[in-house]
């Protein structure tokens, strides 16, 4: 990202760039902690450590360039690098393996096909939440990424540190299993997802 | 069939190559079309049912994830607790 050169800042730049480039973004940046950690405790942590690394680092931060960006990445890393290890979830979801089959050709389109556009549009806040907070960490990333903060493919692929030809496959399949769960949501609803 | 899609009888109803298609599909309404792509989206939404199926919905779910989903409040101390320990790293 905007680590090439190295400055060096005043006090006062270093105060006026975190203020005024970087804490803006501590609603979206606790948003995505809490998306990830799920625990508002952890979430917390999560964001001051960003901060105070952002704070730390500032000097290979350039001034005036994607801010929201970097510190998503600090953020990400953080996680993965000391929230994951000693989170309570369940051990990791055998990623690969998730990636493998939905990346096989013979993915079955018709599971998904039958859930209705307007099944979609009377789903509540929450259902649409959970079967976000359902997906595997590294799927929930990419869609919370690009669909909540609007992140571009180029801007995500800097932030997850892959290749964009594996942002744009991660973004498909996370997009399939959402709708699978989405899918088991309308049916609970009631609604008929069969075809007439 | 969907009883809007008035005109899914002059569709073809299979595509032949999903996977790609909706990829494509998928990164247009990402904004991340290059300069063919809205002709190309009108002509496979015009032709492809299943496209055409595809997008919409994707587009509903992209629409209730941005409106809908859940949004958490900071806690209001977050952002002075921040400044706080940064002040003690000075």
């Amino acid at each position: 990202m905007s680590e090439v050169q190295r400055k060096k800042y005043s006090d006062k730049d270093k105060n006026n760039i975190f203020d005024h480039e970087f804490m803006p973004h501590i609603d979206s940046m606790y948003n995505f902690a809490y998306r990830l950690t799920f625990d508002e405790d952890d979430a917390k942590d999560l964001v001051q450590d960003t901060y105070l690394k952002a704070y730390r680092f500032i000097n290979s931060f350039e001034k005036g360039t994607n801010a929201k960006a970097w510190l998503f990445r600090i953020l990400k890393n953080s996680f993965i690098n000391e929230y994951r290890k000693k989170s309570k979830q369940p051990a990791k979801v055998d990623y690969q393996e998730v990636e493998t089959y939905y990346n096989s050709d013979n993915v079955d389109y018709s599971m998904t096909s039958d859930l209705r556009v307007d099944a979609v549009k009377d789903m509540l806040g929450d259902e649409i939440s959970n079967a976000l907070n359902s997906l595997a960490v590294d799927f929930r990333t990419v869609i919370i990424l690009c669909d909540l903060e609007g992140f571009t493919y180029e801007e995500m692929a800097k932030i997850l540190d892959i290749p964009i030809g594996t942002v744009r496959s991660r973004l498909h399949r996370a997009r399939n299993l959402l709708k699978d769960k989405l899918r088991s949501y309308a049916e609970n609803m009631g609604y008929d997802t069969e075809e007439e | 069939m969907d009883k809007n899609l008035n005109t899914s009888s002059e569709r073809k109803q299979n595509c032949s190559d999903e996977n790609k298609c909706f990829e494509l599909l998928e990164s247009i309404l990402d904004g991340e079309g290059t300069v063919d792509s809205n002709e190309m989206l009108n002509e496979k939404l015009a032709k492809c049912q299943p496209c055409f199926e595809h997008y919409h919905l994707e587009k509903a779910i992209k629409e209730i994830l941005q409106n809908k989903c859940t949004k958490h409040m900071v806690p209001s101390e977050l952002a002075a607790t921040i400044r706080q320990k940064i002040q003690e790293l000075k």
